[in-house]
């Protein structure tokens, strides 16, 4: 029973870290019709970058800044380069492009961060919290107090500022926040380099948990993505639930019947979901962008 | 030369680029006349190899049913290697383990890739939206993680010793001779598959992609008809899987690799995903690219690693994106008709 009980608790720990990642999946995909795949090379860059930079010898505090602000920079970078030069574009011509951009990321970073994985140590030391009986090593609060503090970040500035207000607007309908003069464009851009932010959020806090390599961004857009679509892709709350839901899979997955199946399992659930509802679990409607 | 027979020369020589974008018969004679003189190119200038041109042709026939699925359709697949995979193991697991006939093997590999599909886009494409592309893409990875663990599938030793095709009794030995049967097989799809984009379904399709709102209104089922587009790229893929476990004689886990299925998506984008030419001369472009760059990187950045290619995959597929939306070969065709008509509009005020 202990045994289940930390299969759980770890579970719901990357849980909150994919759903962060999948909230930057929705969020690209309300604001631009975009599914963007590059959003898991965010968290490869991310987690990379802040474990590369500790290895140099910063700081962690550090290190998480420098690593945050990098995986932005190049979140609105792909966002003025790729997406935007391409704005008449239809949307299939849109997704190769995040495609082209993904295997582009993958290889710069293959250059810049070798093909190894990279290793930080844990935020903070001392043994594992017993709750129960189960054992959950600290890190995993890590993830879910970085999740719960971004996601109120989030909240706050989608409801609370002008820009956030905008970028619901645009959501709602792009035409309308047009015509109020919201340049969907700037939205576009803003959403993407948020976007970015939550995954290298989550790249951070996971790398203590999952050494990452450069080989890591396919897998995690992958987890994000389904977070995103068990959510319909359009509810934060769906997303939400939706990490969670793919990080107990894995973690059951890797307990009960082995690590080597812990991927092919949760890549069956995104397919699983998708055949039986693609327009999300959560919700009846079925209007999605055409 | 005088200008008369400059004049003249031009003359003909826009009359044969009319003639060249008129008839389709006459395309497809150009087309296999450049297969045929490809042997006797590629093994006298360098780098190019026969069995380049065997894999070239194996790409461009896998490349194909993106044509009416991505460029019509409006659906991205990043399944075609999975697809290719399964047919390619299923060939291999008949041929060698229980000794079926080869041409029963493919059509089986065919088959049994095409029902998957069939299933998969029943489900899928109820909803509205670019769900195929993530829904191929957990297939795809799916697939290659399962060719990777099971005893089946040999895991990651892949398949070794499939037999080579003999087909009516011809057995075929060496890279010449599996390239005249893969070209032979990759012109008739281009010709089916052009036959199909001619017809009203393909007229449907084509109208599809535009607005998927307004064909519904139509009366078409825009669910069916990219059911069966995804259907027929994943049978296309599926016969040149067969074709390259036969003559490659091993079967390996890479073969169902996600990146396989981007570079079949690259080939496309970059051939022109709206006209059949668009596979082939996007395997062409591709596959030279590929392996120049196997060669000349080495030379410039001797530390260099495989690494480069892929970035340099990754600008190359966004830039033609950006610049040349309709790939090298739609962009092509634009040329020749900007240029008939150039020539055309000088005519007609000179008789004024």
């Amino acid at each position: 029973m202990s045994e289940f009980l930390t299969f759980t608790l770890t579970g719901l720990g990357t849980g909150t870290t994919y759903a962060l990642v999948g909230l930057g999946v929705a969020m690209v995909f309300q604001v631009t019709g975009v599914i963007n795949f590059a959003q898991g090379d965010f968290v490869m860059i991310g987690g990379l970058s802040f474990a590369s930079f500790a290895e140099a010898g910063l700081p962690e505090p550090v290190a998480a800044l420098l690593a945050l602000l990098i995986t932005t920079v190049v979140g609105a970078l792909l966002n003025l380069l790729v997406i935007r030069p391409a704005r008449r574009a239809n949307r299939e011509r849109l997704v190769i492009l995040t495609i082209g951009a993904s295997i582009t990321l993958e290889g710069v970073a293959l250059l810049v961060f070798g093909a190894d994985s990279h290793f930080a140590s844990a935020f903070t030391g001392g043994d594992p919290i017993s709750i129960g009986g189960a054992r959950l090593p600290r890190q995993y609060l890590w993830c879910a107090l970085a999740t719960v503090v971004a996601v109120v970040l989030m909240w706050l500035f989608l409801t609370r500022t002008r820009p956030g207000t905008a970028m619901r607007a645009t959501a709602m309908d792009t035409d309308a926040a047009r015509l109020m003069g919201i340049s969907p464009a700037r939205m576009s851009l803003l959403a993407f380099t948020l976007a970015a932010a939550l995954g290298a959020i989550g790249g951070i806090v996971l790398t203590p948990l999952q050494p990452p390599d450069a080989s890591v961004g396919i897998p995690f857009g992958l987890k994000a993505f389904t977070a995103a679509v068990i959510g319909g892709l359009s509810s934060p709350v769906g997303a939400v639930f939706g990490g969670l839901l793919v990080g107990l899979v894995e973690a059951y997955a890797t307990g009960y019947i082995s690590s080597d199946y812990k991927n092919t399992l949760t890549f069956g659930l995104l397919l699983l979901v998708l055949l039986i509802r693609p327009t999300g679990l959560l919700h009846r409607a079925s209007v999605v962008r055409v | 030369m005088s200008d008369d027979a400059l004049a003249a020369a031009e003359r003909s020589a826009t009359s044969v680029l009319h003639a060249v974008l008129r008839s389709r018969w006459l395309r497809y004679a150009i087309f296999l006349g450049v297969l045929a003189l490809v042997p006797a190119v590629f093994t006298r200038v360098p780098f190019y190899t026969m069995s380049v041109g065997v894999l070239m042709a194996i790409q461009a026939i896998a490349a194909l049913g993106l044509i009416p699925l991505t460029g019509h359709a409006g659906q991205i697949s990043l399944g075609q290697a999975a697809f290719f995979a399964i047919s390619g193991y299923t060939s291999a697991l008949l041929t060698t383990r229980w000794h079926t006939n080869a041409l029963l093997a493919m059509i089986a590999g065919m088959a049994l890739s095409a029902a998957v599909a069939y299933l998969v886009g029943t489900f899928i494409f109820r909803a509205q939206g670019q769900y195929l592309v993530l829904a191929t893409l957990s297939f795809g990875l799916l697939v290659s993680y399962l060719a990777n663990q099971l005893p089946l599938t040999g895991a990651a030793d892949g398949i070794p010793g499939i037999p080579a095709l003999a087909p009516f009794g011809f057995t075929i030995s060496g890279d010449v001779d599996m390239y005249y049967l893969v070209a032979l097989v990759l012109l008739i799809a281009v010709i089916v598959v052009d036959a199909l984009l001619r017809s009203p379904v393909g007229k449907a399709l084509t109208a599809l992609g535009d607005s998927p709102v307004a064909t519904a209104a139509a009366g078409v089922s825009i669910a069916g008809l990219r059911r069966n587009a995804f259907t027929l790229a994943a049978a296309l893929s599926a016969l040149a899987g067969s074709l390259y476990a036969h003559w490659s004689t091993y079967m390996d886990p890479g073969q169902a690799g996600i990146l396989s299925s981007v570079q079949l998506l690259i080939i496309a984008t970059i051939g022109g995903q709206r006209l059949v030419w668009g596979a082939p001369v996007g395997a062409f472009v591709v596959i030279t690219f590929s392996e120049a760059s196997k060669t000349l990187i080495p030379k410039v950045i001797p530390q260099a690693t495989g690494n480069y290619e892929i970035v340099v995959y990754g600008i190359a597929l966004i830039v033609i994106l950006l610049f040349l939306p309709r790939g090298v070969g739609g962009g092509l065709i634009g040329l020749a008709g900007r240029l008939a008509r150039a020539v055309r509009g000088r005519e007609a005020t000179a008789v004024d």
